[in-house]
């Protein structure tokens, strides 16, 4: 079955520094795809997910942050996984199918028989083995990953409708202002390279549509400043919908979990759904102790090894660690995500919370979150060097990174 | 010597306290409010203490009975029947204050936290052989009470000003009296202010006289001058008798801690912390500025500031509690939660945060 012409390349697309800016202020020290999501990078969930797809041979990341940001990560990643993986930098906005279609020299390098294709913040099982096996079965040029959610809340994605006996793509609508389907689009894809032809049918259309506006000059001056550029191809309007209901798009559906991680309160409940994913798929990353030699864990719990956690201390459940993190004596964490270099000290109680690079919280000091993921202020956010002063309380805030804490806020944004 | 103490009625404004005790059975500094005064009274040579109370008799002379025994002292009641304001009671009780012997007796409010100088206000009273004495206390915002007008060489007072709005004077009626049993003869048995109609009267008659109340003085009767009057009492303390309070380097500031209650390793108490009898502070706790009651139990790493923990009620482990919070009798706090400025009525359980000041009922 895995002969020599089953070959697998997988992309990811990662954005750049001018999207996410809802990941803020946690966006503002490290590229959102970096951020730790139970312990890992965000982008590392998905790559960990291609690693267990036959036959693979190639991770390309495809965004416009620049390459410095992604060369340690990328050089690491490769190392670890033994497995070639490269950052690509779009030198222009192309759209999803544009960037994947700008860099089809790369992809197409290894003669893949298909390619897998998704967004790094999208938090999920990703079953792509299972898809790529019925992506086979189908026969189609595409699969979509799809998911089944509530009527009220299907108008922010894209909402599709597929046939219930052969899964194929019948209807496509990107976020319609009236209700189609509470199937949508998962943001993850398997192509055979016949993609590449469809993207170039779009950009010659455009092209074609271009030049015949042109004689039209009325028109010209109408839309020509809101006019996307000529190369610029979205997967979701530009090839999806006009292929939809033509037996060449496929869905597959997941019945496990599925989110997009827009949001710092997102990437909470995020680590949180990554963590219990590890106790079945990688359990030996998850922490344990009952407060004799350790901290006392509750539930899903990451460590990173070179973090300090006193056994005092009691921890979970959803709590990610990251490295050089110190927590005192009778410390408790609940929910929350704790980066690189953050001390906590004596006593000292986290909740719904997640605190920045290098951060100190004093002693009998509370950061707290009510705990709605969705909220603005649901959860306590604070940037990279915040210091909380003995005692003090935080909750439901947002703090920008450098400043001091020393007396107490509710529902605040603090500049 | 004989003393009359105002008790009044239900004590509305400290509840949820009030909800398990009449007011004067509240602890203050390990011990109920009305035995501060009883102790200071016995101390000058009163014998019979008469409580003017509405509400609930029977269990303050259920309580006061050891006490009786105790101090050597007689506790009665005086009950009302109908309201009779702060003079009325003392027309009632007029034959357990009358002995014949025409000593002066002792009105007390019984809201009010002082130093009780009694033995100053007999000496004082005996030198200017007027009809009355009321002690006055200085006060920063005159304009909130009623304020005594008094010659400043002798203290004879001249006349009250109800919230002045230009100023007058800063001294303003400290709620303890001594006063001849002639004043008796001045009132009725009806509804009667002796601040507003007896004592002007008597200063109309130039024998009423103030003395200015030495130390500190906080009328207690709601929760945020209760915690301002345990800091200022144990204040006093610190001057008066040091080895009352508590030392070690656990301890920050004033801190009164009953013989019988226990303190966990790694905690840290005070300022102004008063812990009654049988209570158990568990390991690194934090407490400041609060009153815990009898029989509560901290658990570790709780942090309590600004806030009275009620009787046998508990804290769980990494709970906060701050901002006015009034835990009422037997009240649990979960584990984790953080209440901020919640009042809560007796025997709740409190299972998720309080984020803003509201009553639990």
């Amino acid at each position: 079955m895995a002969g020599s012409e089953q070959r697998v390349v997988a992309v990811i697309l990662v954005g750049g520094p001018t999207k996410g800016t809802r990941f803020r202020p946690l966006s503002l020290n490290v590229p959102k795809p970096l951020f730790p999501i139970a312990g890992q990078p965000m982008v590392h969930h998905p790559i960990s997910a291609c690693r267990r797809i036959p036959n693979l041979v190639q991770i390309y990341l495809v965004g416009f942050y620049e390459e410095r940001e992604f060369a340690l990560y990328v050089s690491s990643i490769s190392n670890e996984l033994r497995l070639p993986v490269r950052y690509l930098r779009e030198d222009k906005p192309r759209g999803s199918a544009g960037g994947l279609y700008s860099f089809r020299d790369y992809i197409m390098e290894d003669s893949p028989s298909h390619i897998v294709l998704l967004n790094c913040d999208v938090c999920s099982s990703f079953p792509l083995p299972d898809m790529l096996e019925a992506h086979k079965k189908y026969g189609g040029m595409g699969t979509l990953l799809v998911n089944k959610v509530s009527a009220e809340s299907a108008n922010q994605f894209g909402e599709l409708v597929a046939d219930p006996e052969t899964n194929e793509l019948l209807h496509y609508t990107e976020k319609p202002e009236t209700f189609v389907s509470d199937l949508i689009n998962c943001g993850v894809y398997i192509f055979t390279p016949n993609i590449f032809n469809a993207i170039e049918d779009v950009l010659q259309q455009k092209k074609d549509r271009a030049n015949l506006r042109r004689i039209s000059s009325f028109e010209a001056l109408h839309s020509a400043t809101k006019a996307l550029p000529a190369d610029y191809v979205r997967l979701d309007q530009d090839i999806l919908s006009p292929l939809a209901g033509k037996k060449e798009l496929y869905t597959y559906q997941t019945l496990d979990f599925w989110e997009q991680i827009k949001t710092p309160g997102m990437s909470l409940r995020c680590s949180g759904l990554y963590l219990s994913q590890f106790r079945h798929a990688s359990p030996h990353l998850l922490a344990s102790g009952d407060g004799k030699r350790s901290a006392t864990i509750i539930g899903d719990v990451y460590i990173h090894p070179s973090a300090k956690v006193h056994p005092t201390a009691k921890i979970g459940p959803n709590v990610s660690i990251s490295a050089n993190a110190r927590i005192g004596a009778g410390a408790r964490l609940i929910h929350c995500i704790i980066l690189d270099d953050v001390e906590i000290m004596e006593n000292a109680v986290v909740i719904h919370s997640i605190v920045g690079w290098k951060s100190t919280i004093g002693k009998w000091s509370r950061v707290q979150g009510e705990g709605d993921h969705n909220a603005k202020l649901g959860i306590t956010i604070l940037g990279e060097a915040v210091d909380v002063e003995d005692e003090v309380v935080v909750v439901n805030s947002i703090v920008l990174p450098n400043k001091t804490l020393n007396v107490s806020v509710q529902e605040e944004i603090i500049l | 010597m004989k003393a009359l103490i105002l008790v009044g009625g239900f004590g509305t404004r400290l509840r949820p306290l009030t909800l398990s005790f009449p007011k004067p059975l509240v602890d203050f500094a390990n011990k109920p409010m009305i035995l501060h005064q009883i102790e200071a009274l016995k101390e000058v040579g009163v014998t019979e203490v008469v409580l003017a109370i509405n509400y609930q008799p029977e269990i303050m002379l259920n309580f006061l009975k050891d006490f009786e025994d105790k101090l050597g002292i007689t506790i009665t009641c005086s009950q009302e029947t109908e309201p009779l304001g702060t003079a009325g009671p003392l027309a009632l009780a007029r034959d357990k204050l009358v002995d014949g012997s025409g000593e002066p007796f002792f009105v007390l409010n019984s809201d009010i936290i002082s130093e009780y100088p009694f033995s100053e206000l007999i000496k004082f009273h005996k030198s200017h052989g007027g009809e009355a004495t009321i002690m006055v206390t200085k006060v920063d915002e005159p304009s909130k009470y009623g304020v005594v007008v008094m010659e400043e060489a002798t203290g004879m007072v001249e006349r009250f000003v109800e919230k002045p709005k230009i100023f007058v004077g800063n001294k303003i009626n400290a709620g303890i009296y001594l006063l001849n049993p002639s004043v008796l003869d001045r009132i009725e048995l009806k509804p009667t202010s002796i601040e507003k109609e007896i004592f002007p009267r008597i200063a109309a008659d130039e024998k009423l006289y103030a003395m200015i109340l030495p130390g500190f003085w906080m009328d207690v009767g709601q929760p945020r001058d209760y915690i301002t009057g345990l800091r200022l009492y144990l204040g006093s303390l610190r001057k008066k008798s040091a080895d009352k309070l508590a030392a070690g380097a656990h301890v920050v500031g004033n801190v009164l801690v009953h013989e019988s209650a226990k303190i966990g390793e790694g905690c840290l108490i005070g300022p102004d912390v008063a812990i009654g009898p049988g209570c158990t502070v568990e390991d690194g706790v934090r407490l400041s500025r609060c009153t815990v009651m009898r029989g509560v139990r901290i658990k570790k790493h709780a942090c309590i500031s600004n806030s009275i923990i009620g009787w046998h009620s508990t804290v769980g482990q990494w709970a906060r509690i701050e901002n006015m919070t009034i835990l009422g009798e037997d009240v649990h706090i979960r584990d984790e939660v953080y209440t901020n400025g919640g009042v809560v009525l007796p025997h709740k359980e409190i299972k998720s945060s309080i984020l803003k000041p509201e009553i639990v009922m």
